[in-house]
């Protein structure tokens, strides 16, 4: 078991490296660029940006190679400073600091800066996580739970007033397109209704101060309950944008591999041992049924996070989605490929737990 | 609401009848059916495939899915209780400790995912009012009783690292890890290779001794039927054409069917020469033919059997029944003029001369 982690692990490394390259490749390839952004910037001398060129290894009018160099460079192997693959002590420069290799580059935990706040790019990127993850977390779970429970009872009363019902709201929910949705959702429990306030994570009049800052967390350990029931409010309406569609597809997907289930021969042997139906559904027949669950659940993963693009900016949710999108409109490129980046190692880690626990559940999962 | 049979009548099946009813109308699986098994005893029910066999064993065990099925009529008598009466919930105390059932597949019939000691151990958990380490242990037994080779090792292994005989013999294990009073056997070789079936008649006949259980065995392999059992259902169309021991059924087969299905075994002595099967195939399930099921490919096939359904009654003394006109006296008024055949025509003969008499 041990053994087969440690290998999806290994084979993890070659799928983030070509990752890196479609992140960098996605944003060459894009019009505009920081010289532009930066022309329309009063408060940056030309010396600034000639620096800051040079430091990510960047050049004008790049030839390819320069612009290898470049991607090297933010990968961390090229030493921009230095002009060579070795680093000020001579050796390797992807080896980490400590070591004696370079301190540049996403290897090296730098991802730059932003080009329009002048932050370092990890930082913001780190300050927007945790409305992100409240945000997924809690529509990921939301979101596996309902889906299973109708699939699965929708399967066991197939045919019933339950399962037609199901899967006609399902039908109107896939239907929907997730930014409208969260419009209407705004329009109507939002502004018309007023039951759930219509923008961001915490009401900005009750709280010291701004979200996921040392004095908000402050605040909030001191009498964590309103807080949380701040956030709770908040949260209602984009998780709903967020998972209606996706519970909608897949609440069919799990009633279909439940039924499957249902109708498998070890199913009628179960009945046949005269254990109660409850057992039968559930160590039996549902238990078989998680395996391609499991599998899709970890394909949905990649999926909330685009959709929490659109929803977070629908709802000027501070998270990792809404800071893609600015950065998107401010061409933000060092932003962009960290955002990509940082989403993309999440989503393999995401996909490496399910398999993982997929070999955990299913006994004929081979570990050599 | 019928009389319960006698103390020594284990399973008392009367006129049972499971229809499926799906779009295009309902199918008769089972229509009618009744037979009789002793305790202890073994009885073959044999018939080709699509005959109703396999329901007739599920509708014993109420396991029909309904819908699409649905047990329309008849009496179950088990162990001196009509069980079609049962609620669901009484029926679990039955199903799996009073009776239990081998299936076709053993390949898909254990659940893959949990271990051959829990499923194993569930049912005896279930039924026997045992903590899980009685039922491990209990788990263990069976698994030595039916010849699984290290069943310490081998209990807590999944049931894809067993080949398809040992996962029958696990099945057989599971069946009986209640001390069931009937057994039933639904094509439990099948499956299987030719070597690993016969391994597999044998446990069966060697565990039915050493429990004392009853055996209701399904099959369409006539060869099984004359090794294993005492005496013999044969169904066509979800009825029962004939029965009586296995040596009066075989050796002298009175129904057509009957007659056909032993016709049509290969064997050495008639090897090169054209196998003797029996024409057409069964009847559209929902368009029945209205009198014999079987008359329409019946060689001798006559007046009355178009029209009217024969009666499954004696030709003789015994438990011996047939279902045919050859060996009934038709109803009042009838034309009886049969084609005369080969040894059933002689049946015919002596039955008129009998008549005449």
């Amino acid at each position: 078991m041990t053994q087969y982690i440690v290998r999806r692990v290994i084979q993890a490394i070659p799928v983030l490296f070509l990752i890196s390259v479609v992140s960098f490749v996605l944003m060459m390839q894009a019009p505009g660029g920081p010289a532009a952004q930066f022309n329309q910037n009063p408060h940056i001398s030309p010396a600034q940006i000639n620096k800051w060129l040079a430091d990510w290894c960047l050049v004008r009018q790049p030839t390819v190679m320069d612009t290898v160099r470049e991607y090297l460079g933010w990968l961390g192997v090229w030493n921009c400073t230095g002009g060579s693959f070795l680093s000020a002590h001579g050796l390797p420069n992807f080896l980490p600091a400590f070591l004696g290799g370079g301190t540049n580059g996403i290897l090296h935990g730098d991802f730059g800066y932003s080009i329009e706040t002048g932050q370092p790019v990890l930082q913001m990127i780190l300050a927007r996580l945790p409305a992100t993850l409240i945000l997924m977390g809690t529509a990921f779970v939301l979101w596996a739970t309902i889906a299973i429970l109708a699939g699965v009872l929708a399967a066991v009363k197939r045919y019933s007033f339950f399962d037609q019902s199901v899967t006609f709201v399902s039908y109107v929910f896939y239907s929907l397109p997730t930014f409208w949705l969260g419009l209407i959702l705004i329009f109507i429990f939002g502004v018309t209704l007023r039951w759930f306030p219509v923008q961001g994570i915490v009401n900005v009049r009750n709280t010291p101060a701004p979200f996921a800052t040392s004095a908000y967390w402050a605040a909030f350990a001191a009498n964590p309950l309103p807080y949380l029931y701040d956030i709770g409010a908040h949260l209602v309406l984009p998780v709903v944008t967020l998972i209606a569609v996706s519970i909608a597809g897949d609440s069919r997907f799990v009633r279909s591999a439940m039924l499957d289930s249902l109708h498998q021969d070890y199913v009628r042997t179960a009945r046949a041992k005269g254990i109660s139906e409850r057992q039968v559904i559930v160590r039996h027949a549902f238990r078989n049924a998680m395996l391609p669950i499991l599998t899709n659940l970890a394909l949905e993963i990649a999926f909330l996070f685009s959709g929490a693009i659109v929803t977070e900016t629908v709802f000027s949710w501070p998270g990792m989605g809404r800071l893609y999108y600015d950065g998107v409109n401010a061409r933000d490129y060092f932003l962009l490929m960290g955002i990509l980046l940082i989403g993309s190692v999440l989503v393999v880690v995401m996909n490496l737990v399910a398999d993982i626990a997929y070999a955990i559940a299913d006994p004929r999962i081979r570990y050599d | 609401m019928g009389t319960p049979p006698p103390p020594d009548v284990l399973l008392d099946v009367r006129d049972l009848r499971t229809y499926f009813r799906v779009m295009d109308g309902t199918v008769p699986a089972v229509d009618g059916v009744s037979f009789q098994v002793h305790r202890g005893e073994t009885l073959g029910v044999v018939g080709e495939s699509g005959c109703g066999k396999s329901v007739t064993a599920l509708t014993i065990m109420r396991l029909i899915e309904t819908p699409p099925g649905e047990i329309v009529g008849g009496e179950v008598w088990f162990n001196g209780r009509d069980i079609l009466t049962l609620s669901s919930d009484e029926m679990l105390q039955v199903r799996g400790a009073e009776m239990a059932m081998i299936f076709q597949e053993p390949m898909t019939s254990l659940n893959p995912v949990l271990t051959i000691g829990d499923q194993i151990a569930e049912a005896v958990v279930a039924h026997k009012k045992v903590g899980h380490k009685a039922a491990w242990d209990r788990a263990i037994e069976m698994l030595q009783l039916v010849g699984i080779p290290e069943a310490q090792r081998r209990v807590k292994q999944h049931p894809h690292e067993l080949s398809g005989g040992m996962r029958q013999r696990v099945m057989i294990a599971l069946a009986l890890s209640c001390d069931p009073k009937l057994l039933i056997a639904d094509e439990p070789t099948t499956a299987l290779d030719v070597t690993i079936q016969a391994q597999i008649l044998e446990l069966i006949r060697r565990v039915q001794e050493e429990t004392g259980t009853a055996l209701l065995l399904i099959t369409h392999d006539l060869g099984v039927v004359a090794e294993t059992v005492q005496r013999v259902v044969v169904m066509y169309a979800g009825k029962v054409v004939e029965t009586g021991t296995v040596d009066e059924v075989l050796q002298d087969p009175k129904h057509p069917y009957t007659e056909g299905l032993l016709a049509s075994i290969p064997s050495q002595g008639l090897r090169g020469t054209r196998l003797n099967v029996i024409r057409g195939s069964i009847p559209n399930p929902f368009r029945m033919p209205v009198g014999c099921r079987f008359a329409p490919r019946c060689p001798y096939a006559f007046d009355p059997c178009r029209d009217h359904e024969p009666p499954l009654e004696g030709p003789g003394d015994g438990d011996r029944r047939v279902a045919c006109w050859l060996h009934s006296r038709p109803p009042f008024g009838i034309e009886h003029r049969p084609r005369y055949g080969t040894s059933t025509a002689t049946a015919l003969a002596q039955r008129t001369a009998g008549v005449a008499s």
